[in-house]
């Protein structure tokens, strides 16, 4: 995207001050948005986000700057304004002056499209979009389907001053389909929105008929589903977005950001037994065509799979750059950001609870009274207590062994380690959902995923 | 191109083609210094911005945009934005007539101080969480801010520009006391650099954080419920924000649908929209399509007086506009409040009950549409007219518009936080909520 003789003057000059490392990160970005409620096109968006960051590197200091100036001129100032902002009148490194011998990667395509982005016109993608509102009419008590078609195409570029030259081309596509459920008793919602590094393939992937059906299926669910009830008990955790569970409980501790600064309860606990011994927890950046996969991470690393935990024993945390720095553990390939308007921090990328043994049926034999959470909505968590939340979308009471009648607004809430250590068993239908994680360094596309689990006992916030 | 070259740019490419365009620029500058470790190990600075152009051909409306400010990117910008209001369905979009609006700066010299200064406050913040020995870690402070500048114009003659922003200090911190763990952030917000205070900042930290250890379990029961102007303010900006845009009314997606005129919540409950508010931190001297902003009453003792309008859901709808347009360079247009806040009471004698402090995972636990929420919280148990101790691991539930209508008093100072918009609430008591926890 940059000339190469540019990039290299950039990060010269930005090591003027005396900075041991420089990172520029360039990207641009094409996404088309389209919204559908019940058959009217309500809003059609295109876009370009073009931009640059510059980072430097004074040991484990940082500073960044970004722009979207990508002129010289406009690269030269945010160099020199990086240099002015430490504050320093160093002097250039001699590692600096020889120029330097940039070892040019280039993806591969491993998540390429079928369909590129440029192709197929819009006529094609509204087709997409009405059958899948055709399929979520699946009663008279559906008044509302909203459907939206979200594609993103990024290029990105990481040079460093270290050599590193990464090229990496993006393609993602999602589409959401909201069905709403009324009757006298009040509104309730249906949602599915799958998503894959894909083109508009996605389509063929998931046939959006298929996808409204399921989410006007859960909106009628949920219509006659009687408040959750509240307390503590047994909960058999479904499949697939049930993930989102460890993803909060577990994965957000595991990433440097936090336990760097021992800010996390899971810091300094390499090799300890931190799981029930049926849990082993994965991160796989390669995933083929993963809504979180990328060949490269937004520090021109490649990426990984990276086992996180194995029969319950910590095995490795998620490392960026600045987290190998402070903590010594190898980078995995885990540096990510939202885009160029964020410097990046350790992120997890697919994440997902391996396949164990016990048939899902097993779950729930002698359970009394317990709650099967089938589907999840988002969750969240604070690293530093290990407390987190998340939402049940689509929940069943469960009654001497048996799923029994839909219960709906349940909120499963807890710390961290002792539910993790709460997981008595898990089932061997691994399946995947797609979601996107905020923090430090913004909102990232990341999956989700586990088989049917059982947790002995969890707080199930619901009506009193 | 500077980005007001770029709006007159598309503007004048617009007139040349016949299309009915506005285009919105917007310019931002941030400055964030965060310090860990006694030291400053992060400083980020930028301007940063980008261009949104919404045309109407025949009431349909298309929007594109870019961050390239060429003149090949504009020009795909103009013609994206055409062919995407040629896909629409739906017709009744339109670009209000305008006039001069003028320059605003909302915001002044407010933050003019020298970096040394904003390095100094980022550490001195850490410096007072550490005073108190049961700070366990400190993952970051911060001083951070933000100025915008949004340049609106349109081929029906809206033309217009003003200047705003704040500083904010940030702390995020793990408090202890034996095996208790308590890990939370504070936020203090000005427009004037030289209000903000470091110690000020870490002393609410450790008040709100520190009064929360060695927390018991909270049995599950109904109870009458102490809400913190925090957790109100957050609650209302998931729930009410939405229920009250007139575009998600008009969608079918708002509870509040046809309920004008109506009884909607207690007696005691004002909610007022003023984007005049001299020194708000949402202040503006007019909305996205540039219509002048106005104080406006959104629901009085209890009765709903208005939704939240821009030009187009006004007209649909056949009620007078409340200038509450919109939109950011990337988005499309829709409603949005401005300094919206709960106007304080008479006071609250607090009795039996818990006082909710914190309230998490609103993204996935509060849903707008139903007006149902079950959230994890933290607070405090009340006992006899006094708070007795701390309480955890538990959700409180309802319905939000049952909630509103149990309101039995509201606290008597209104405080602003700056978290989901700008929100401002007394404390609110609301007679009986579901517990569950232990």
């Amino acid at each position: 995207m940059l000339a190469e003789a540019l990039v290299e003057e950039v990060l010269q000059r930005a090591r003027a001050g005396g900075a041991d490392f420089a990172e520029l990160y360039v990207e641009r970005w094409r996404r088309r948005a389209l919204r559908v409620l019940s058959g009217q096109v309500k809003e059609a968006t295109s876009g370009i986000e073009y931009g640059a960051g510059l980072r430097l590197f004074y040991g484990t200091e940082v500073v960044y700057a970004y722009t979207n100036d990508l002129s010289p001129q406009g690269l030269f100032e945010v160099a020199e304004t990086l240099v002015k902002l430490r504050g320093s009148a160093g002097q250039v490194d001699a590692r600096g002056q020889g120029g330097l011998d940039f070892r040019r990667a280039v993806a591969q395509g491993l998540h390429a499209p079928e369909i590129p982005f440029t192709a197929r016109d819009k006529r094609y993608r509204l087709e997409r979009i009405r059958e899948a509102e055709a399929g979520a009419m699946v009663g008279p008590q559906i008044k509302q389907v909203q459907t939206q078609l979200n594609e993103w195409e990024q290029e990105v570029l990481v040079a460093t001053s270290e050599g590193v030259w990464a090229e990496d081309r993006r393609v993602r596509t999602r589409f959401y389909v909201t069905a709403i459920a009324q009757d006298a008793s009040g509104m309730q919602t249906g949602v599915m929105g799958p998503g894959l590094s894909l083109g508009l393939e996605l389509f063929d992937r998931y046939p959006p008929a298929e996808v409204g059906r399921r989410a006007g299926l859960q909106a009628l669910t949920n219509l006659r589903a009687k408040p959750a009830p509240a307390g503590t008990m047994p909960v058999v955790i479904g499949n697939g977005f049930g993930g989102v569970i460890f993803h909060e409980a577990l994965g957000h501790l595991l990433e440097t950001t936090s336990v760097a600064k021992k800010a996390s309860v899971l810091s300094d606990k390499l090799g300890e037994k931190v799981a029930s011994e049926v849990v082993t927890y994965i991160d796989d950046g390669t995933t083929p065509h993963g809504w979180g996969s990328q060949e490269f991470d937004d520090e021109g690393h490649p990426t990984e799979r990276t086992v996180l935990i194995e029969n319950g024993v910590l095995k490795s945390y998620m490392v960026d750059r600045l987290g190998s720095l402070l903590t010594g553990y190898r980078p995995t390939g885990s540096g990510r950001r939202q885009d160029y308007t964020f410097a990046p921090t350790s992120r997890m990328r697919n994440t997902f609870i391996a396949p164990g043994t016990t048939p899902k049926e097993k779950l729930f034999e002698g359970i009394e009274f317990g709650l099967y959470a089938a589907d999840m909505g988002g969750g969240q968590v604070r690293p530093g207590s290990g407390e987190y939340n998340f939402a049940v979308k689509e929940g069943y009471i469960i009654r001497k062994g048996r799923i029994e009648e839909p219960v709906r607004g349940a909120m499963l809430v807890g710390k961290g380690p002792e539910s993790i250590q709460k997981i008595v068993a898990v089932s061997d239908d691994l399946e995947t959902g797609p979601g996107m994680c905020g923090s430090l360094s913004g909102s990232l596309p990341v999956e989700v995923g586990q088989p049917h689990l059982l947790i002995s006992e969890i707080v199930v916030g619901g009506q009193a | 191109m500077t980005f007001e070259e770029a709006r007159d740019y598309l503007l004048q490419k617009a007139r040349a083609l016949g299309l009915e365009a506005e285009v919105l620029a917007i310019e931002n500058r941030e400055l964030t210094v965060q310090a860990h470790g006694g030291r400053v190990e992060n400083i980020t600075q930028a301007t940063q911005g980008g261009v949104g152009v919404r045309v109407v051909v025949e009431g349909k409306t298309g929007y594109a945009y870019t961050e390239e400010r060429t003149p090949e990117a504009l020009d795909w910008v103009l013609a994206e934005a055409h062919e995407n209001a040629l896909l629409q369905s739906e017709t009744g979009g339109f670009l209000p007539a305008g006039g001069e609006l003028g320059r605003h700066d909302l915001l002044g010299e407010g933050l003019s101080a020298p970096l040394e200064q904003k390095r100094r406050a980022a550490l001195d913040v850490e410096l007072g969480l550490r005073a108190d020995p049961r700070t366990r870690q400190v993952q970051m402070t911060r001083y951070a801010e933000h100025e915008t500048q949004a340049f609106l114009g349109s081929t029906q003659g809206v033309s217009g520009a003003f200047r705003n922003g704040y500083g904010a200090l940030m702390a995020y911190a793990v408090m202890g006391q034996g095996q208790s763990l308590k890990q939370s952030f504070e936020l203090e917000v000005s427009k004037e650099f030289h209000a903000l205070d470091p110690g000020r900042t870490a002393q609410e930290f450790i008040r709100k954080t520190g009064r929360l250890l060695e927390a018991r379990p909270l049995k599950t029961g109904r109870y009458r419920a102490y809400f913190e102007p925090r957790a109100f303010g957050q609650l209302l900006a998931v729930m009410g924000m939405f229920m009250l845009s007139a575009k998600n009314v008009l969608e079918g997606k708002s509870l509040l649908a046809g309920k004008i005129g109506q009884k909607i919540a207690s007696e005691t409950f004002t909610l007022v929209d003023d984007p005049t508010l001299p020194g708000g931190l949402a202040s503006r001297p007019f909305d996205a399509e540039g219509t002048p902003a106005q104080r406006t009453v959104l629901i009085e003792q209890g009765v709903l007086k208005t939704f939240l309008h821009n030009a187009e859901t006004a007209r649909k709808m056949g009620v007078p506009n409340t200038g509450h347009a919109w939109r950011g360079y990337k988005g499309v247009l829709g409603v949005g409040p401005s300094n919206l806040f709960v106007a304080p009471g008479q006071g609250i004698q607090m009795d039996e009950g818990i006082v909710v402090t914190d309230l998490m995972g609103l993204h996935a636990g509060a849903n707008p549409i139903s007006g149902e929420f079950s959230l994890q919280a933290l607070g405090l148990k009340v006992e006899g007219g006094e708070v007795a101790y701390p309480v955890e691991n538990f959700t409180v539930a309802g319905n939000f518009l049952e909630l509103l209508a149990h309101i039995t008093a509201l606290g008597t100072e209104l405080e602003w936080n700056p978290m989901m918009g700008i929100v401002g609430s007394p404390m609110v008591e609301v007679a009986e909520l579901s517990f569950a926890g232990a």
